[in-house]
């Protein structure tokens, strides 16, 4: 293996390299800012794990320094803790001083080097070999000395310069590595339990519901879909998941991470400039999202088939603290660049009611809104912590099912008012007129047109502003978070009204 | 002109057959001396590197290397004894090849050109005459501008003032030759540090346990092996005028203390000093945690808090804020001085596996602190603020809006102009639901009370509650298990 020694480690302090964990427990939590109903960008996750991995490592006499492989590679560093340690942890190091191109340059600076040249046509040719002394530091070009003089490397007709290195520097490694010190009285095996947080996971809660409007019951199906777009791949994982808000503070970026780009570049100009090289057009990137979304429905959907056979397994919830936590009950590989679903909830008889609702202003005009309304309870056939997500929402044709729409819910405790908000009815429409008005008062009329062959039930709500007062409406209002609501029933192919007036103190 | 290898720009003499490395030191092992790092909070650190170095009697150079590659050159101080400076120099023109052929002119060059056809190789020698935009040189008696790929150029000797990395030089003058230890100090940027907290938080209990450890990083392109380490809680000076981190941390806690007590550590004028106990390396590029208190079975306890705006109102429900709260209290807490930085919080999952539950960032602590930590927001606990009603009213009060003395016919009378009171009754009810199967006590505040107005008046509310500020009212509710509870207040206010 192409690694070099521990660069930490004083020269009589060995180095045990602990290569990858037995046991590994995964628990995901979801992007801190991505709303409920937003999918998963699966190429930029922006949630969070906490890892934590057992791992045994035999353990010398005296100081030493034990090297972590096989982390997950969006690891934050400050957040790792090691425990298990005999006599505990004498300080943690993280290592991102990498060996790259740039780097190998930079340390062989003054020292020798085989400059390899090619000169010729491509294909022909020849290739010698000459020692030289790299003279310059990493940016731009390598000026090196050779027995003839000082030149720089790669620049002149027909010829190609590699550089060659002799000797691997110290201190650099492959990828950004963990390493703690310890001491220990004797030699001995030890379980070790290093856990911490990484990024680049996420998940959520897909709900599939499938409607009866002939019973205005129906069947819901939720899904958690966890995401990982880590290099690392954590078998037979303990997977878990964490509904709820967590306060976090953006470490994403920890700065002074270098390039390691080495860009060795010719001094004399041409005299002709290049012609100008016109990059190809980026690829569109809606079609990749589109592709993406409709990949997500075509997922569910099929699971949605499958649980006609057989009760799937589901995630188990408990507490954790203000948070719900969901464990998957088996052991699960949570793969890198990978998505995975297991079922949540598996509900029947979830009595939904569609409603289709609109704010009146003043001058409103628009189609009404269809949402799905529902009591997080058991009368209603739910009662359980319902975290957000997008939900599918379909409904029998003939012996097929249909995608009828498509929204989103947010986090819902016990005993809430669940409300999935479906899309816009172009059947249903509401318009709000002025009829009459004077210095202190102006009369509406509202009217909700339903072109359904069925009746659809209508919930209007009013705007006021700061002051203003709604009075004499042609049927009885109730209240809804404050405001006046005007609540009817549209018949099929028909119309509903409503006069007010609204008066301004001022 | 074919003179020849002269002039200054041939310092650096071929080696006969091969370079060999000539490196001052061996590239392996470092410079440095025996090196101290005081290292601040905000990007700054002093090195003190005590070297050993060998003098002529007379005017040295002498030549620092590997000092930080983002060193401060104006703060670098020698401590050298007998031997006097003369003068301080940190070179930074930096050999390029730009920069080369721009030494280079006047001076000659070899031009080797290679044959495409049959690949023989030919030397002549040229003059640089100038590089402005192109390279001009003379060959013989022709004049030729050269062209990328058209020849390689081989250089004799680089010119002195380039190197390939910016070095410090001082030049010093010595009564006495010898070699003699002398002390180099300078700030450097690059370094930086923090505390990482972790609280394992057990609720039952009503118990904390924290760890603290420093997290050091540098990125000064440099290491430091087997350095004698020492952190300071503070950022001396430098940026008073930007936007500092400690300031917005405890804007975002929610209830601060600060206290009065000091920790048993040692002390640097304001700043706590935390020296770190072995000496250490301080890698390059590496991020470096050093464990600096561990407490266990500190008291603590959790609450809910929400804060609504002037006239907040919402149609869902939104989640009270969980909130740790803890001391740094000698006698009845963590008793000890935090470091600036960011408290984990975990909890134990049904198994007992510690499960990470939010992080909050702090400030510099003083010992005796109370702290209120946001971890999250409660899945189970909500609360839904509402406008019920909103209308003016009149008060049967009077207030003084003028006073003028009037003079009619010769009698002067004092005119008061008074007007009626105008407020505005706003009826707020907030519906706060507990879906746990246990009660909670939540804190709920009402804020933009005071508008500048100072006369904002609470003449009903179904639950007393206490203005903490002209701004704010709080009230504590406790709402049942698997329960609700309703606050109804009446404000009445002049907006």
């Amino acid at each position: 293996m192409l690694l070099p020694a521990a660069p930490l480690a004083a020269a009589d302090e060995p180095t045990v390299v602990s290569a990858g964990p037995e046991a590994v427990g995964v628990t995901i939590y979801r992007a801190p800012d991505r709303s409920a109903d937003t999918a998963m960008n699966l190429g930029w996750l922006e949630g969070y794990a906490l890892i934590t991995e057992t791992r045994t490592v035999d353990i010398p006499a005296g100081a030493a320094t034990i090297r972590f492989e096989g982390v997950a590679g969006g690891m934050l560093p400050e957040s790792a803790l090691v425990t298990g340690l005999p006599s505990g942890v004498r300080e943690k190091n993280l290592d991102a001083d990498l060996l790259s191109a740039r780097n190998l340059y930079a340390r062989a600076y003054g020292r020798p080097v085989i400059l390899r040249r090619h000169s010729g046509k491509t294909g022909k040719g020849t290739v010698t070999e000459e020692r030289a002394v790299i003279r310059s530091g990493p940016d731009g070009a390598a000026i090196v000395q050779t027995k003839s003089g000082f030149e720089i490397a790669d620049c002149g007709r027909g010829i190609a310069d590699t550089l060659v290195y002799t000797e691997l520097p110290e201190g650099l490694s492959a990828k950004p590595t963990l390493s703690v010190r310890t001491t220990s009285t004797a030699p001995q095996r030890a379980t070790i339990r290093l856990s911490y947080l990484a990024w680049g996971f996420d998940w959520q809660t897909n709900y599939v519901v499938r409607l009866n409007p002939a019973s205005g019951k129906a069947d819901m199906m939720a899904w958690v879909t966890l995401a990982s777009s880590d290099p690392t791949s954590f078998v037979d994982a303990g997977a878990a998941v964490v509904g709820g808000k967590l306060d976090r503070e953006d470490a994403r970026e920890y700065g002074g991470r270098q390039d390691g780009d080495l860009v060795l570049h010719c001094y004399l100009r041409p005299r002709v400039p290049p012609p100008a090289v016109v990059p190809p057009p980026p690829p569109a990137p809606a079609p990749v999202m589109m592709a993406m979304e409709s990949a997500d429905i075509i997922v569910t959907a099929q699971r949605r088939s499958n649980t006609m056979q057989a009760a799937p397994v589901t995630v188990i919830e408990e507490g954790l603290g203000d948070l719900k936590l969901y464990r998957v009950p088996m052991p699960t590989t949570v793969a890198a660049n990978a998505q995975k679903q297991v079922a949540m909830h598996d509900l029947k008889g979830v009595k939904f009611k569609t409603w289709h609702t609109a704010d009146l202003w003043d001058s409103t005009d628009e189609n009404a809104t269809i949402k799905l309304r529902t009591r997080n309870r058991k009368e209603d056939g739910l009662g359980i912590a319902l975290p957000g997500g997008p939900v599918a929402v379909f409904e029998p044709l003939g012996a097929d099912l249909l995608l009828v729409g498509q929204g989103g819910m947010r986090d819902y405790a016990v005993d809430e008012d669940v409300e999935v908000m479906l899309g816009v009815s172009p059947q249903v429409h509401v318009e709000v007129t002025e009829t009459a008005s004077a210095r202190d008062w102006t009369d509406y009329e509202a009217k909700v047109t339903n072109a359904n062959p069925w009746p659809v039930t209508f919930e209007g709500t009013m705007r006021l502003n700061d002051g203003e007062k709604l009075e004499r409406p042609s049927t009885r209002l109730t209240r809804k978070f404050g405001r006046p609501t005007w609540t009817i029933s549209v018949p099929a192919n028909g119309e509903a009204t409503l006069r007010y007036r609204v008066t301004d103190p001022d | 002109m074919t003179t020849g290898l002269c002039g200054r720009f041939f310092w650096l003499g071929l080696a006969a057959a091969l370079p060999a490395p000539l490196a001052a030191q061996s590239a392996s092992g470092s410079a440095q001396g025996d090196v101290s790092l005081t290292i601040y909070n905000n990007d700054l650190a002093l090195v003190q590197d005590k070297r050993q170095i060998t003098l002529q009697k007379g005017t040295n150079r002498q030549e620092f290397p590997d000092v930080s590659a983002v060193i401060r050159p104006e703060t670098v101080t020698l401590a050298s004894g007998d031997a006097g400076i003369v003068e301080q120099n940190f070179d930074y023109d930096l050999l390029s090849p730009e920069k080369l052929l721009d030494k280079a002119v006047g001076q000659t060059v070899t031009l080797v050109r290679t044959n495409p056809a049959t690949g023989v190789e030919t030397r002549e020698q040229a003059t640089v005459l100038a590089n402005n935009g192109g390279t001009i040189v003379r060959i013989g008696d022709r004049i030729e501008v050269l062209e990328s790929y058209g020849a390689r150029i081989l250089f004799s000797g680089l010119p002195p003032s380039l190197r390939a990395r910016p070095t410090l030089s001082i030049t010093l003058n010595a009564a006495n030759a010898g070699p003699r230890p002398v002390t180099l100090s300078y700030l450097s940027s690059g370094f930086g540090w923090k505390a990482d907290y972790v609280a394992l938080f057990d609720e039952a209990a009503g118990k904390m346990d924290l760890q603290g450890w420093i997290t050091l990083t540098n990125n000064t392109g440099t290491s430091f092996p087997n350095a004698r380490v020492l952190l300071v809680a503070g950022s001396p000076g430098q940026d008073n005028n930007q936007y500092g981190g400690g300031r917005r941390a405890i804007q975002r806690q929610i209830d601060f203390v600060p206290g009065t007590q000091s920790a048993n550590r040692e002390r640097l004028g304001d700043f706590y000093v935390y020296p770190i106990a072995a000496r250490t390396t301080v890698a390059n590029a590496q991020q470096k945690q050093v464990s600096f208190l561990d407490v266990a079975g500190a008291p603590a306890s959790k609450g809910y808090y929400f804060r609504n705006g002037w006239l907040g109102a919402s149609d869902e429900a939104q989640s009270f804020a969980t909130v740790l709260k803890l001391s740094t209290a000698k006698d009845s807490g963590v008793g000890d001085a935090l470091p600036a930085g960011t408290v984990r919080v975990y909890m134990r999952d049904a198994r007992g596996q510690p499960q990470f539950i939010g992080e909050k960032g702090i400030d510099h602590t003083p010992m005796g602190s109370t702290l209120s930590l946001k971890t999250g927001e409660a899945f189970d606990v909500k609360v839904q603020p509402t406008v019920q009603s909103r209308e003016k009213i009149t008060a049967d009060e009077w207030e003084r809006t003028g006073r003028w003395r009037v003079t009619v016919n010769g009698k002067t009378d004092d005119v008061t102009v008074e007007r009626q009171k105008v407020y505005w009754r706003t009826t707020m009810t907030y519906k706060v639901t507990n879906a746990r199967p246990s009660p909670v006590k939540v804190e709920l505040v009402q804020a933009g009370l005071d508008n500048w107005w100072s006369d904002t008046r609470v003449p009903a509310e179904s639950v007393k509650g206490t203005q903490r500020t002209l701004d704010e009212r709080a009230w504590t509710l406790d709402v049942p298990a698997n329960g609700e509870t309703t606050l109804t207040v009446q404000f009445d206010t002049r907006y």
